[in-house]
């Protein structure tokens, strides 16, 4: 059987800027309203659900603040991913960089806090588990760089190996990180140097802060120096760097290692803010997997990053807050933030392309169909 | 032991089967822990309403393909980013089998797939319960390894899936369309992975423990597959071992054996994987690996 139509795809010359603004809206529009028919195909109301989403997550003090302070962690996970993604390193492994952000940021709070005031050891804290992060992905990006072994496979199985590190340094009985004073396994707290105060009665902390100038740092880094215009023509042509005697070499490891660090700088940003000690339950949360949807629906832009990481955590926020609001399981955040992603995904084609359909010639439909 | 290992592998080689075929054909689906798990929580809920869980098979592979399918659009019609696609479908996949899921935690399901009996057989000590123990997916999902690999090496539609994935740019000057051979073997694949979810929950009926059902075998699956060189019959191989690694722990811990923390037993699949990746892709060694060349870029005609 032949179809008697076909659809073409024809690359736009220049994507007009309407489009620009309104894919990305047109596909939260149509990801909603797709998650309402499954609401109400699976006998939940969608407009409970929506409302009490909203308003949990955008449109009360601590639902603003929540957002806000899951998005501290989301925006770093998202430029993480975003920052590798542009030179088309994907770098898919910030979950498993994030848990050794944590470990790492939770020694220095244990092991120097008592030496060093506040306003010294928040940033070592910080530092180390960036560091730890960077040494979580070296493997990857060192092979990466030398022998072109894929980053998302190496990356990815890491991060259950980083998983199976949480856990270890949390249940071993006589572990460092772990809680002397309690049988029930749980880490033991940072040094009260290592940790900041969130703002008034909300569980913001002032990481969100640092979070936005990494963020803005990292645009600039990207738009206005050397390193990033190596980083740019590298990935829109691998040949033209070569030719111009760019060490493609260097610049994926660095890149690789910058993109590891801010995964890692995410779970040093839980040691200092809300945890103060490593939380086993991270390894269930998914926040470096986020990031990457956080920065495939800005399109690895730095700067939209922090709309959809703020966009995302409220998402998340409205979500988690279902269970106390009303019956509707609480998965339908994380449903509706895949469905997102994935109408973006298809929405993409019609910003890159003018598609339109077109008749087969009858006479070719004919001879097929004899 | 090793009993449970191969119970393992049977959902490894399904799903690795199934991101093969996928792969064979140039389409990389990263999506398939996602595809797994709800394709896992679909038959869980077919067969507790039903009763049948030979209903509940067909409904898990048929949702594979169907999950696949949306990978299929994305990556082979819309050209989108495979990569950030298949990601797409994981977290979609994982909260939908959680909202479904919900209504199955802490049941199990009543009637289950009873392996088969060889009388005597499977009496023999130690070998007999491994080799005739299982039940007819695990003989199924071996046979399909071996179909797969004649498949793939000795048929004319074999010959031009390895094509696709390979040198599209032939297959269309072939006459064939790449993106229907590539849409075909996408939701093949996905049913594959489909079934492989439906036993995982029907055959060990374990129950519904949301993420920790699949507990990351999805991903495996597909590092299996690099490590396999996109080969059938190494699938078997690796899955079997993969298993046994992935069982270890367990098995040590039943026998007081301590002396080795079990964190690093849990890590040592994942570890040996990444060594072998390592060692396997010396610079140029990406053809002797045998990865499809065209693996994960959309087929453009008019940009060739």
């Amino acid at each position: 059987m032949q179809i008697p139509f076909r659809v073409v795809f024809e690359q736009r010359g220049e994507t007009p800027r309407r489009l620009s603004l309104l894919v990305p809206f047109a596909s939260v529009v149509a990801a909603l309203f797709f998650g309402a028919l499954f609401l109400l195909a699976t006998g939940y109301s969608p407009i409970d659900t929506y409302t009490n989403m909203f308003r949990d997550g955008f449109a009360s003090f601590n639902g603003i603040t929540d957002t806000l302070a899951l998005s501290t962690v989301l925006i770093c996970t998202g430029i993480s991913a975003a920052f590798a993604f542009q030179m088309n390193l994907y770098n898919i492994g910030g979950e498993g960089q994030l848990y050794l952000g944590l470990i790492g940021g939770a020694w220095a709070g244990i092991a120097l806090g008592d030496h060093l005031p506040t306003l010294l050891m928040v940033p070592v804290v910080l530092l180390c588990g960036a560091i730890a992060g960077a040494a979580w992905i070296f493997v990857p990006a060192f092979v990466r760089s030398r022998l072109g072994t894929s980053e998302i496979v190496s990356t990815l199985l890491l991060t259950y190996i980083g998983a199976s590190l949480i856990k270890h340094v949390i249940y071993t009985p006589g572990s460092f990180f772990r809680n002397p004073n309690t049988s029930f396994p749980q880490g033991r707290m940072v040094a009260d140097s290592a940790s900041l105060d969130s703002f008034g009665s909300s569980r913001l902390y002032p990481t969100f802060f640092v979070a936005l100038i990494i963020a803005g740092a990292l645009y600039w880094v990207v738009k206005r120096t050397e390193f990033g215009y190596r980083i740019n023509v590298i990935s829109d042509s691998p040949r033209a760097a070569h030719y111009a005697g760019i060490n493609a070499r260097r610049t994926t490891m660095w890149v690789m290692l910058i993109s590891g660090s801010l995964s890692g700088l995410a779970g040093a940003m839980l040691i200092v803010g809300p945890y103060g000690k490593i939380e086993p339950s991270i390894i269930t949360l998914g926040y470096g997997y986020a990031g990457i949807v956080v920065a495939a629906l800005a399109r690895n832009n730095l700067g939209l990053i922090i709309v959809s990481g703020i966009l995302f955590s409220g998402l998340r926020v409205g979500g988690n807050n279902l269970q106390v609001t009303t019956d509707t399981p609480i998965h339908i955040g994380v449903m509706l933030q895949g469905a997102i992603l994935l109408f973006a995904l298809g929405g993409e084609a019609f910003r890159r392309y003018h598609i339109h359909i077109v008749r087969v010639h009858e006479a070719t439909s004919q001879k097929a169909s004899a | 032991m090793s009993a449970d290992a191969i119970a393992i592998a049977t959902t490894l080689i399904l799903a690795a089967l199934g991101a093969l075929f996928t792969e064979r054909a140039g389409v990389l689906n990263l999506g398939i822990e996602g595809i797994l798990l709800t394709s896992a929580i679909s038959s869980f809920l077919a067969a507790d309403a039903s009763g049948s869980v030979w209903l509940g098979l067909i409904v898990g592979t048929v949702i594979g393909a169907v999950l696949a399918s949306i990978h299929a659009l994305l990556s082979v019609v819309f050209r989108a980013n495979q990569i950030v696609a298949g990601l797409a479908l994981v977290i979609f996949g994982t909260g939908l089998a959680n909202f479904l899921g919900k209504p199955a935690e802490g049941k199990t399901v009543t009637t289950v797939i009873n392996p088969l009996s060889f009388g005597p057989l499977s009496d023999i000590p130690v070998i007999g319960p491994i080799v005739f123990g299982q039940d007819i997916i695990t003989y199924l999902a071996i046979a399909l390894a071996i179909v797969a690999s004649r498949y793939l090496f000795s048929t004319r539609p074999g010959l031009e899936l390895r094509a696709t994935g390979d040198d599209p740019a032939t297959v269309d000057a072939q006459g064939l369309s790449v993106a229907r051979i590539r849409i075909r073997y996408t939701m093949i694949g996905g049913a594959l992975v489909g079934l492989g979810g439906s036993w995982l929950m029907l055959a060990q009926s374990a129950g519904w423990h949301q993420a920790a059902t699949t507990n990351g075998l999805g991903w495996i699956a597909l590092a299996l597959v690099v490590f396999a060189g996109w080969r059938p019959m190494r699938i078997i191989f690796g899955a079997v071992l993969f298993g046994f690694t992935l069982q270890l722990p367990f098995t040590l811990q039943a026998e007081q054996i301590t002396f080795i923390p079990s964190a690093f037993l849990e890590m040592l699949p994942y570890l040996a994987t990444l060594i072998a990746l390592i060692a396997l892709s010396r610079p140029g060694s990406r053809n002797l690996l045998g990865a499809p060349r065209a693996l994960g870029t959309p087929f453009v005609r008019d940009e060739r």
